[in-house]
């Protein structure tokens, strides 16, 4: 007869457990939050349409920030948009991912001189993912998701968890650059 | 019945005719380019207003710095004509004195562009509220950024902290570079490639 008896599980292995659970789904159903800031846009709709089909992937976009669970930033960010970027990583629920596309998000790329572009996006938001290349192509691109969804199942995509831990590291750098995170709208107050 | 290139000369004739025109130039038969002196800008863009150019298409600028001047450009279009017209005129360089009435009277849509001239090239235009405000630079603290004599680079690197490179070449997690190793095999394979050409 077999036993019934069973080790029961601590509560943080329970809890890894759920996680597993959880990224299995999540990896397999990615909504993507599309912040299209520079010419790296031009490459996802092959990506999303039938020629590269990324449904096939379980991805998707999404309209919303609290919704979405990756964030692609698309190209070369200036000091105006990298403060709406941190907004909007700030309003995703966790856990969140964050793919940079094209070299300007690695090293500033050709924007490298510019007087209003920032030169690295890991500065300030943690990215998981880098896609290299000006422009990357589209095979290169999947490929990146591809390696996202690797890594979301070897628990290596954690730059949430490293955003709460440096939280103070990135909210200086962010400060340097942007001033207050806080978005004036002349129009509007 | 008139062609186009008969439009751009009478504009030129008419132009020449009420104002000290400076000099003029034919783009093609569409645009046409006058310079003016500083104090006729606003009766040109009158005269020109009640003549059909309703539209205020652009207003920028151009540093000339060898000759310490900038160049301030209008360009207004006609809806009925299809004739770009372009009325530059040159004002002082120096950041203090740089200034021009402002034509918001005339065309009210320059208020935008008169505040994104001042932005980037530090001309004032007294005349119009809001000049002075911030419009699409953020966190800027340095000299116009579309100035001759601004430093791009060097504001970037005070501004925003660069990737440093260590090495050449940079490996995954730390891993033993194995350049040495394809170096030999590129070597080898070198070695044997002939080109498609017997030896």
């Amino acid at each position: 007869m077999k036993s019934t008896k069973f080790t029961k599980f601590t509560e943080k292995e329970a809890d890894a457990k759920w996680w597993e659970i959880g990224n299995y789904f999540r990896r397999n159903s990615i909504w993507m939050l599309m912040y299209c800031t520079g010419c790296g846009a031009i490459e996802l709709p092959p990506a999303m349409t039938s020629a590269y089909d990324m449904e096939r992937l379980g991805m998707g976009p999404m309209a919303t920030p609290r919704q979405a669970d990756v964030l692609l930033v698309t190209g070369y960010l200036s000091v105006k948009t990298l403060r709406r970027i941190i907004y909007t990583y700030e309003q995703m629920s966790e856990p969140k991912y964050v793919v940079g596309f094209g070299s300007c998000t690695i090293n500033g790329g050709v924007y490298f001189d510019s007087y209003a572009v920032i030169n690295r996006l890991d500065y300030y938001i943690p990215v998981d993912v880098y896609v290299a290349g000006c422009m990357p192509n589209t095979e290169a691109i999947l490929n990146g998701f591809v390696d996202l969804m690797g890594m979301m199942k070897n628990k290596t995509a954690n730059g949430w968890v490293k955003y709460h831990e440096n939280y103070e590291w990135y909210k200086a750098n962010q400060i340097q650059a942007v001033g207050e995170v806080h978005v004036h709208d002349e129009f509007h107050e | 019945m008139m062609n186009s290139m008969n439009n751009v000369e009478e504009i030129i004739a008419a132009v020449e005719a009420n104002f000290d025109l400076l000099s003029s130039d034919v783009i093609d038969k569409y645009q046409v380019g006058l310079d003016v002196n500083k104090n006729e800008i606003h009766r040109l863009l009158i005269f020109l207003k009640t003549n059909g150019w309703i539209q205020l298409s652009y207003l920028t600028a151009v540093d000339w710095i060898e000759e310490n001047e900038f160049e301030l450009v209008y360009i207004v279009f006609n809806w009925d004509k299809a004739v770009h017209i372009q009325i530059r005129t040159r004002i002082e360089r120096d950041v203090e004195k740089a200034s021009i009435e402002t034509i918001m009277p005339i065309y009210p849509g320059c208020k935008y562009y008169e505040r994104e001239v001042h932005e980037f090239f530090g001309i004032k235009f007294p005349g119009n509220p809001d000049y002075h405000k911030q419009l699409i630079l953020e966190q800027f603290d340095d000299l116009p950024p579309l100035r001759k004599d601004f430093d791009p680079l060097a504001y970037a690197e005070r501004k925003f902290p660069k990737r440093d490179y260590p090495d050449k070449f940079t490996n995954l997690e730390g891993k033993e570079s194995e350049q040495a190793k394809r170096d030999v095999t590129h070597e080898r394979v070198s070695k044997l490639r002939t080109g498609g050409t017997k030896k």
